[in-house]
């Protein structure tokens, strides 16, 4: 690495670390998998929240309009997912710069020519898949934590790789100082850099993963290390209008396996998520937001 | 400053009777322009991607207009202080280019958040605005010139046009040289020659000390600047494929180029995996690929092709999961034609394959110089040494069409394409080993029942490349085998990853077709077409509609458009676990399926995409096309020498509809691009010329007769000329292979033999009545020929050797150059002879700001209609342009009068 490069690294890092000194809280009451979160209005949830995770009233407020977009869009449809959405701070993965965008339908830079999804990918793409609890989940492509954040959620077997060091020492960072402040869940989330290329041989094989890097072909060890009707899903075109391939390890009953792909939406041929906002207690579409 | 100019000014009044050292002072300048573009184009083709480039670089053009405007508005205070500001004007480029570029790589702009980060517009607009000063400061300098040597214009028109062109040159061999990130030192250079010249023919002595202080500076401060600042030389996007190998740990440089050719570098890491569209079955039925077996190449920072080592005998099997294997599964020991070398794979393949001999081509030196460099050679096992193969170092496409050798197997697999999206979009690139021309001099070139293969990416939902390369193999197979076609296609894809079709000279037999099917469905292709594939079209019309609504339905379309999922009443998988969300009663959601959110679901039997391919097929061969591809989302067109381009899926009609969800269209940005450029310069450009309309129309042109015509010549001049000089750029890449270099030597073809047809026009001026519409009339006749016959001629020389394709390039511009020199020269001195002042600060404007709007019209006009089109709207142009010459010649009423307004 360039001096220069190193610099400017260590000065994002650093830039990095200051930005949870603006939105921490100290989560009051533990985590608790099976909590009712409240989701059917605003206040109550955003009382609950504050009383049991202590988060900033601000961010949940924007976090539930994003929410009920989500829902009306049906982004999210069952309700673990709901609460899986609900319960993961967005803020706490985005670069300070962006943080007041944190909840917008809009994909975000976070260094290293790598983005966090827009809430309504990360959404369907985890509906789709449905994770049960228990089930483990392998994710390629660490990023900004967030993903994994959300599905440590659903199950508590979530392992996620990332390929650029600084960028997998910073996300590590990010999940070490939630648990310390409380957040236990993410502790139930395993991370390493290295090539996820060749999957994570040692704790596979996986009922789900979620490839978030670009590829020229299904790398071969992970379609190995998927269970048997395993399901894999990985977002393939531009950041802005990205379609999500869906892979299945379907076993034939002479025990060989046959990949099938295919889409979220299997067969359906569905409009692009609109940019929707919400204007007073009105959900506004289309695209134009 | 001021000593600078009060001695200026004592030194030389006017500049009626220039001297040499003041043409060729004017020359340089001009040139260190056009170098300035050239080279802030490659800083963004490095930095980022260069249709943004084009769009800063054309745009700052108008700066052009813009002194104009300005000149016009105080021409009696720059007749009066023409040194001075001419000086300061000069002095001030060489600062502002440096200071720019160095500020603009603090603002870079992020395309791919163009449309969701509301900051990045204001980041480009700065990076247009810093990029506009140094043009600016030039335009001035150039602007001032022109008027105060009015009388003598034909000449100084000759130094700007002929340094203009020369200078195109002087890039094109710098662009060996300089690396992008100090190419910027070649307009400098010719700035600082220029400036010095120009103060020594004034004989102004503290000028030139002036000027060398300025000049050492300016150099030095650009090339130890951004060291000292901590700036980079050029901002990287984060987001180019280059960026990506140098954030890999053991990323590692092990070999650059630099060249008109881009700037070429591989990087070796063992966490690059390249293999373009693996079978998903390769996991179950290949051992695993050894790790560090690839290199990666970048062309200016976009990539990676892949470059494989060369693998041990065991592990050779991996070729036959790639899709470029197909032809090879009913061919044996073929002799093989690889129409493009790239990265080697398909040659490999090929080579493994057990062909007899492989012919493979290669335009660009500087991936065949790579290969032979002894780092390349170590990586491949020195594969360009194999004894089996021969290297074709020019277009293979136009080899294939010059040969009358035969071949088994015709490749072109993945040629020109990295694969992964380009988050910043695709410019408009030609793309002539796709064309339908192209695909027939493929099928002439096979031996009876010899195979062409061709890959491509099918990574587009809902698809558009695949559907244009249908549509052009079916095209090309009808016109080979008008009464066969349809036995000679087959195509498979796999769905977001590739697609391939082969075409069998004299069609395929039975037994094939079954061997290629089984090979099909060992690998869990999808079969798109094959002959007596049976077809059923009952879902056509919907997936059209369904599609159309995907894309511009207002998002609420959904449960009107869904379709049951194709596998929802499909019994449940026993071994899939209990889905507690779905209740196969509820109404049927319109987007996420959670009754097959689970494992064990095989999915539809049809997806969507796979279903259009198919309808596509059966159109293009049965009949229906026509219907089809208009009731599809987007431009399905053929691709054809004339419209070459995968880009520009968006159909012009939808073009308003696609305002209020850009973010849908990213990868066809460049083609958006071009039309916002367009508008931003028909916006500016009127402005500009309005400008002087409104506050001077009265006043000054009042005397003035035949202004609207005057107007309407030299716009007609500047779309002309401007339309000409781009569309032959595009057209010429066909025999150039690069269109960089293609650019270079037509940029200094065009402007210098136009120079010598200005520096001509001198014997016509007094004549001009009668023999400059001839002139036009003559450039309008050529360019109509041009657009009819330069096709098959640009085949011919692309067949040359490459010194002698850039001579013969070079020449063939020549005949309408020259002509299209004369009828600017000769209307600017004609306007000086009548007195006619303003109209001449103004004219030269007006021209200015048609060739912007010219030059972003080209690709609209090329994809729209094609080259030849660019060449007959230009014509069409030069034909307008003889009525209202003839206003120009209209003399004033009275002697001009001064601006007293202004």
């Amino acid at each position: 690495m360039k001096r220069r490069d190193f610099l400017t690294l260590s000065a994002g890092a650093a830039a990095f670390s200051i930005l949870p000194a603006t939105v921490r809280a100290n989560v009051p009451v533990p985590y608790d998998r099976n909590a009712e979160v409240p989701f059917n209005d605003k206040k109550s949830f955003i009382d609950w929240m504050v009383a049991n995770r202590g988060e900033d009233p601000k961010f949940l407020a924007q976090r539930f309009d994003r929410f009920q977009i989500m829902v009306y869009n049906k982004d999210v449809l069952d309700d673990r997912n709901k609460r899986a959405f609900l319960l993961t701070p967005r803020e706490e993965f985005v670069l300070p710069q962006n943080l007041g965008r944190a909840y917008d339908h809009a994909f975000l830079d976070i260094g290293y020519g790598v983005t966090i999804s827009g809430p309504h990918l990360v959404g369907r793409m985890t509906t789709s898949i449905d994770v049960q609890f228990g089930e483990a989940v392998l994710e390629i492509g660490t990023g900004s934590g967030y993903q994994s954040a959300y599905l440590a959620n659903l199950t508590d077997k979530v392992h996620t790789i990332e390929i650029i060091n600084p960028l997998a020492q910073r996300t590590r960072r990010t999940y070490d100082g939630l648990v310390e402040r409380g957040y236990s869940e993410f502790g139930s989330v395993t991370s390493r850099n290295a090539d996820g290329y060749y999957g994570w041989e040692s704790v596979g094989p996986f009922d789900k993963i979620i490839v978030t890097c670009g590829i020229d072909h299904i790398p071969p060890s992970l379609l190995q290390q998927l269970k048997p009707n395993g399901v894999m899903v990985i977002p393939v075109g531009p950041p802005g209008a990205q379609h999500v391939l869906k892979v299945i390890k379907q076993q034939l009953a002479d025990g060989t396996f046959n990949i099938v792909r295919s889409d979220i939406y299997n067969g359906k041929v569905v409009p692009f998520v609109p940019f929707t906002k919400l204007e007073g207690d009105q959900i506004v579409g289309t695209h134009n937001g | 400053m001021a000593a600078v100019i009060s001695n200026s000014r004592l030194t030389v009044p006017s500049l009626e009777a220039p001297r040499l050292a003041h043409y060729l002072a004017v020359g340089l300048i001009a040139g260190a322009i056009i170098a300035l573009q050239i080279a802030v184009m490659r800083v963004f083709a490095v930095g980022s991607w260069s249709h943004f480039g084009s769009l800063v670089v054309s745009l700052a053009m108008l700066g052009f207009s813009l002194s104009s405007v300005v000149i016009f508005a105080g021409k009696g205070w720059f007749d009066r202080h023409w040194q001075g500001a001419a000086t300061a004007a000069l002095l001030l480029i060489g600062p502002l280019a440096v200071g720019s570029n160095l500020v603009a790589q603090t603002v870079p702009f992020n395309a791919i958040f163009l449309v969701s980060d509301p900051a990045q517009k204001w980041r480009l607009l700065a990076n247009f605005l810093l990029y506009l000063l140094p043009f600016l400061a030039g335009a001035f300098f150039l602007g001032i010139v022109f008027l105060k040597s009015r009388t003598a214009f034909g000449r100084v028109y000759f130094a700007d046009l002929t340094g203009s062109g020369l200078a195109g040159l002087v890039v094109l061999v710098s662009l060996y040289l300089f690396a992008p990130e100090t190419i910027i030192v070649v307009p400098l250079l010719l700035w600082a020659a220029g400036s010095l010249l120009w103060f020594l023919a004034f004989g102004a002595w503290k000028s030139v000390v002036a000027g060398v202080v300025v000049a050492a500076l300016s150099i030095s401060g650009y090339l130890m600047l951004p060291g000292l600042l901590g700036i980079p030389d050029i901002a990287v996007s984060q987001y180019k494929g280059v960026a990506y190998a140098r954030n890999f740990p053991d990323g590692k440089r092990i070999y650059r180029s630099v060249s008109p050719f881009g700037d070429l570098q591989v990087y070796a890491s063992s966490y690059m995996h390249f293999a373009p569209g693996l079978s998903d079955n390769a996991a179950f039925g290949m051992p695993e690929v050894p790790a560090n077996t690839y290199v990666g190449m970048y062309r200016d920072g976009d990539g990676p092709e892949g470059i494989m080592r060369n693998l041990a005998p065991a592990e050779q099997v991996y070729f036959r999961y790639l899709p470029m294997h197909y032809p090879y599964v009913i061919k044996d020991k073929p002799k093989t034609f690889v129409v493009q070398f790239g990265g080697g794979i398909s040659t490999q393949a090929a080579l493994n394959a057990g062909s007899t001999s492989v012919t493979v081509a290669e335009s660009n030196p500087m991936t065949l110089r790579a290969f032979r460099d002894p780092v390349l050679k170590d990586v491949t096992g020195d594969i360009l040494a194999e004894p089996r193969l021969k290297v074709i170092d020019y277009d293979g496409r136009l080899f294939l069409a010059n040969t009358t050798e035969r071949y088994d197997v015709i490749d072109l697999s993945l040629a020109d394409s990295v694969g992964l999206s380009n988050p910043g979009g695709f410019a408009i690139s030609e793309k002539y080993a796709y064309t339908r021309e192209a695909m027939l001099s493929y099928m002439h070139a096979l031996a009876d029942g010899g195979v062409l293969s061709i890959t491509l990416w099918n990574k587009e939902e809902p698809p558009k490349s695949v559907l244009k390369l249908y549509s052009t193999v079916a095209e090309a197979a009808t016109t080979f085998d008008p009464k066969g076609a349809a036995n000679d296609i087959f195509a498979v894809s796999s769905y977001l990853s590739t697609t391939t079709v082969l075409f069998k000279r004299g069609g395929f037999t039975e037994t094939e077709i079954k061997t290629l099917r089984d090979y099909t469905k060992s690998m869990s292709w999808e079969e798109v077409y094959y002959p007596g594939m049976t077809y059923d079209g009952s879902g056509a019309q919907k997936v059209l509609d369904d599609y159309r609504a995907s894309i511009f339905g207002s998002g609420q379309d959904a449960t009107l458009t869904q379709q049951p999922a194709a596998d929802a009443t499909a019994p449940a998988n026993p071994t899939a676990p209990a889905n507690p969300d779905c209740d196969p009663t509820a109404p049927a959601d319109p987007t996420l399926d959670a009754c097959a959110g689970a494992g064990g679901d095989a999915g539809p039997q049809v997806l969507p995409a796979t279903e259009m391919q198919r309808m596509t097929w059966h159109a293009l061969l049965t009949g229906g096309w026509g219907k089809l591809a208009g009731d599809y989302v987007f431009d399905t067109r053929a691709l054809s020498n004339d419209q070459p381009y995968f880009a520009a899926y968006v159909k012009v009609a939808d073009l308003p509809r696609t305002l209020d969800r850009l973010d849908l269209f990213q990868d066809d940005w460049g083609y958006l691009l071009i039309w916002a450029t367009l508008g931003i310069a028909c916006v500016t450009a009127a402005s500009l010329v309005l400008l002087p309309v409104i506050f001077g129309w009265r006043i000054v042109f009042s005397r003035s007769r035949g202004k609207l015509g005057t107007i309407l010549y030299f716009a007609c001049l500047g779309l002309g000329y401007i339309m000409v000089e781009v569309g032959l750029i595009s057209r010429f890449t066909v025999a150039l292979a690069n269109p960089t270099v293609s650019a270079s030597v037509l940029i200094s073809s065009m402007l210098v033999f136009s120079g010598l047809g200005s520096l001509f026009a001198e014997r016509i001026f007094d004549r001009a009545r009668t023999l400059l519409p001839l002139v036009l009339l003559a450039v309008c006749v050529l360019l109509l020929a041009y657009g009819f016959y330069l096709s098959p001629v640009l085949d011919r020389i692309g067949a040359y050797p490459y010194a002698v394709r850039l001579l013969l390039c070079f020449l063939l511009v020549s005949p309408p150059a020259f002509l299209m020199g004369m009828p600017m020269a000769t209307a600017m001195t004609w306007l000086a002879r009548l007195g006619k002042e303003h109209l001449f600060v103004w004219a030269w404007g007006i021209n200015g700001c048609f060739s912007v709007i010219g030059s972003a019209a080209v690709p609209i006009v090329a994809t729209s209609f094609g080259l030849s089109a660019v060449l007959q709207w230009a014509a069409i142009a030069y034909l307008i342009a003889i009525p209202a010459f003839f206003a120009v010649l209209l003399p004033s009423k009275a002697p001009a009068v001064r601006l007293v307004a202004a």
